[in-house]
């Protein structure tokens, strides 16, 4: 091919992207980009909603990017290369960073026009600024026990509670794990012989370096992460050091829980609490709700119950990361419709499978709409106690939507302090008391919150 | 142009040779140009400026460079990655030489036996990692299994603080199969004459290996030393796959915080001062490497030295 007819063919190409454009303006061809991450039967159920909205609006397109690995990086180069998509999902580590750069819509003036948006849970809301509201969390997901019905049964116990008011104390919480820990032999931690280096079935699983499972114990203990003012860490006060002392001793005192490395992989690649379940592996793990739509997808036979409790049960809730708009979309209005269609339990059947909890403060609280999405057969009968009426009245909002900088902490300073708790080495007191001055050294204070 | 078409006319042939010669390696350099060298000058501009993914660049001038000697993380995860380093590199070329003197000999079934040891090589590298995660596994693993039969204590390698290094130091041996087929190489060059003057000497076995095989192999070994070296200061898949730089920052090796700083926390301006220190040090060290090998490295052709 001659050099002239190469550069013909090449000037050809922005010509054709340009006549594709002038075809996306029209109302006939809209194409927008929805990007998400979770497991594949998360990406079934995500694909159905986004062609639900196909044929609500007629004329709109929507492309789902699946990112199940590595969304970080992917949408981190994705805003560095001006190719965002229009509606997704941003880890909360990456959301108010983005807001404040103008990355993502100020969805505030929009919630006189949905006004369903307008009546959230108002932990759901992520406030960058004054009035400017740069996304919300995508469900209010919260930390529960699950457990398999079967262990329960074989080790002759009563099932972890499903109602607040009578859950149950952490000793109440060892005793039963030392029940449900069985080594290859059939012997319990308790007796003599146990081999805690070949264990069966671990009696609880429930993580040291995630947060979202510990928040929760730690308020219920009278704890909390910050002072009021979200600028000094009290990590190392009597009650914090007490939760993790008890998380340590839960592996290494009573070896009734898993310790790095046992559930047979590393960091969160260790296998999903549905197939942890389902093996028997772990008798009871704290996880969060979203856990339900694998448990119902793959068959296990499990039952929720609330969390272990110090004093007032707590658990953390808003477990999720943000659902937003990008500011590069080309077509807002549409993309801010997508936006509010892919959280609407109306159009969305996410929530009657389990994935998602709705946001909106109604299916809470009136009887009509919580049976709306939770009278189904992917929810079982103590869900409503175990859930809906845990998540309404025992709640405290995850960390992530409210701390500032607190990625950076977390993978600076906290991550690797909790991983020395996790390992064994040192008691917790001694990490905590080392590691909370750090934190508190890279406190910025909460985000802004306000009332709508 | 004009003084060499005017003094020697290259003939027909010599000039379709370049021109095709060139057009051929166009590829090549249009893919170093664009995925290289563009990229360093870029990532060396960008190490001046605080930009973040997302944000506008702003000029620090040296800032980000003077902030790493403040940076905690900037020296554990150098720490880290020198202690692997000096570790896997001398470990890793002392398998690789042993077995390529055993490919050596003439036994029966040789290509067998160099295709089996070089096979690891073939297994892409996050397959290797992940089947050595099991390895390692503190249960089920088949090195705690053969630590338990045979009665010995067990360890929790990766997931242990202190023994996540040295645990992935052993895993570096596995890949060997290069340095071995170019030490394989060396050893086929070094001439037969010499062992049998070894030998008419009286010498044995031990004596040709000292006096021969590891003069005569030097080159090979200071070759395979620099690459090595250079590799393994890069060192990634590891950190990345098995420990995530766990546990409390054992295994943070430095390309991996880079990684982390870059795409998990967008400090791209920060990154890539981080990049531009560790092509600092790779290049010093290999310059010290250079300069130290006049002392022990024999070239034949030298002129003994």
């Amino acid at each position: 091919m001659r050099r002239r007819e190469l550069l013909a063919l090449a000037g050809l190409v922005p010509l054709a992207a340009a006549c594709g454009n002038d075809d996306d303006g029209a109302a006939e061809n809209i194409q927008l980009q929805f990007m998400y991450w979770g497991s594949t039967f998360e990406q079934k159920a995500v694909e159905k909603m986004l062609k639900a909205f196909e044929q609500s609006n007629a004329g709109t397109k929507v492309k789902p990017l699946f990112t199940p690995d590595e969304y970080d990086v992917k949408l981190n180069t994705l805003v560095a290369s001006g190719n965002v998509p229009d509606v997704g999902y941003v880890p909360m580590a990456m959301s108010y960073r983005l807001a404040e750069q103008g990355k993502l819509v100020n969805l505030f003036s929009y919630l006189d026009k949905y006004p369903q948006l307008a009546s959230y849970l108002p932990d759901a809301y992520l406030w960058y600024g004054k009035d400017q509201l740069h996304g919300v969390a995508t469900a209010n997901e919260i930390e529960l026990l699950w457990y398999s019905k079967a262990a329960v049964a074989e080790a002759g116990i009563s099932a972890p509670p499903a109602q607040a008011s009578s859950a149950w104390t952490w000793d109440q919480l060892v005793e039963n794990a030392y029940k449900l820990t069985v080594d290859q032999s059939g012997k319990h931690p308790d007796e003599s012989g146990f081999n805690a280096g070949q264990v069966r079935q671990f009696g609880i699983s429930s993580s040291i370096t995630y947060a979202a499972a510990w928040y929760g114990f730690l308020r219920s203990n009278g704890a909390d992460f910050a002072d009021p003012t979200g600028t000094k860490c009290l990590l190392d006060t009597p009650e914090a050091i007490e939760v993790f002392q008890n998380l340590q001793d839960l592996i290494y005192k009573h070896r009734v829980a898993p310790g790095p490395g046992q559930l047979a992989a590393t960091g969160d690649d260790v296998p999903g609490t549905n197939i942890l379940l389902k093996t028997k592996r772990v008798a009871m793990i704290v996880d969060g709700h979203w856990s339900l739509l694998d448990m119902n997808e793959s068959k296990v036979d499990y039952g929720i119950g609330v969390l272990p409790k110090y004093d007032e049960p707590f658990t953390t809730s808003q477990v999720a990361g943000a659902s937003a708009v990008f500011a590069g979309s080309k077509h807002v209005e549409e993309a801010i419709e997508l936006f509010a269609f892919h959280i609407d339990p109306r159009y969305v059947d996410l929530y009657e499978q389990g994935l998602w909890m709705p946001q909106e403060r109604k299916y809470y609280e009136d009887q009509a709409a919580i049976d709306s999405w939770t009278k189904n057969d992917s929810h079982p009968s103590e869900f409503r106690t175990a859930v809906v009426d845990y998540a309404r009245d025992h709640g405290v909002p995850d960390l992530r939507g409210r701390l500032k900088n607190l990625s950076a902490i977390n993978s600076d300073v906290l991550t690797p302090a909790l991983q020395e708790i996790e390992t064994g080495k040192r008691p917790a007191a001694a990490v905590l008391k080392e590691v909370a001055p750090k934190v508190t050294s890279r406190m910025q204070g909460w985000h802004h919150t306000q009332e709508l | 142009m004009a003084a060499l078409s005017g003094q020697h006319r290259l003939s027909g042939q010599r000039r379709l040779e370049r021109r095709w010669g060139l057009l051929m390696a166009v590829p090549a350099i249009l893919g170093f140009a664009i995925f290289t060298a563009g990229p360093m000058v870029a990532s060396l501009g960008l190490s001046l400026t605080d930009w973040q993914v997302g944000g506008a660049p702003s000029f620090v001038g040296t800032g980000n460079y003077t902030a790493l000697a403040d940076d905690e993380l900037f020296w554990k995860s150098l720490s880290a990655t020198t202690y692997y380093t000096l570790g896997a590199v001398p470990v890793s070329l002392i398998v690789a030489f042993v077995v390529a003197m055993l490919l050596n000999q003439r036994v029966r079934g040789l290509p067998v036996w160099r295709t089996i040891f070089y096979l690891p090589t073939l297994v892409p590298a996050i397959a290797n990692v992940v089947l050595w995660i099991w390895i390692f596994n503190p249960d089920f693993g088949l090195l705690n299994s053969l630590l338990r039969q045979g009665g010995l204590p067990t360890g929790m390698w990766i997931y242990d603080e202190n023994l996540a290094v040295p645990s992935l130091i052993v895993m570096s041996t596995w890949a060997f199969g290069n340095t071995m087929v170019i030490f394989l190489a060396g050893l086929q060059g070094v001439p037969q004459h010499l062992y049998e003057a070894v030998s008419v000497d009286g010498g044995g076995p031990w004596q040709r290996f000292r006096h021969v095989t590891v003069p005569m192999m030097t080159p090979t070994i200071f070759y395979n030393l620099v690459v090595g070296v250079i590799g393994t200061f890069q060192v990634f898949n590891q950190a990345y796959v098995m420990t995530e730089g766990g546990p409390n920052n054992a295994t943070l090796f430095y390309v991996y915080y880079l990684f982390r700083k870059a795409f998990r926390e967008s400090e791209m301006g920060y990154a890539s001062a981080l990049a531009w220190v560790l092509f600092m040090i790779i290049m010093i060290v290999t310059f010290l490497m250079f300069r130290n090998a006049r002392r022990w490295v024999y070239y034949e052709m030298a002129g003994g030295r």
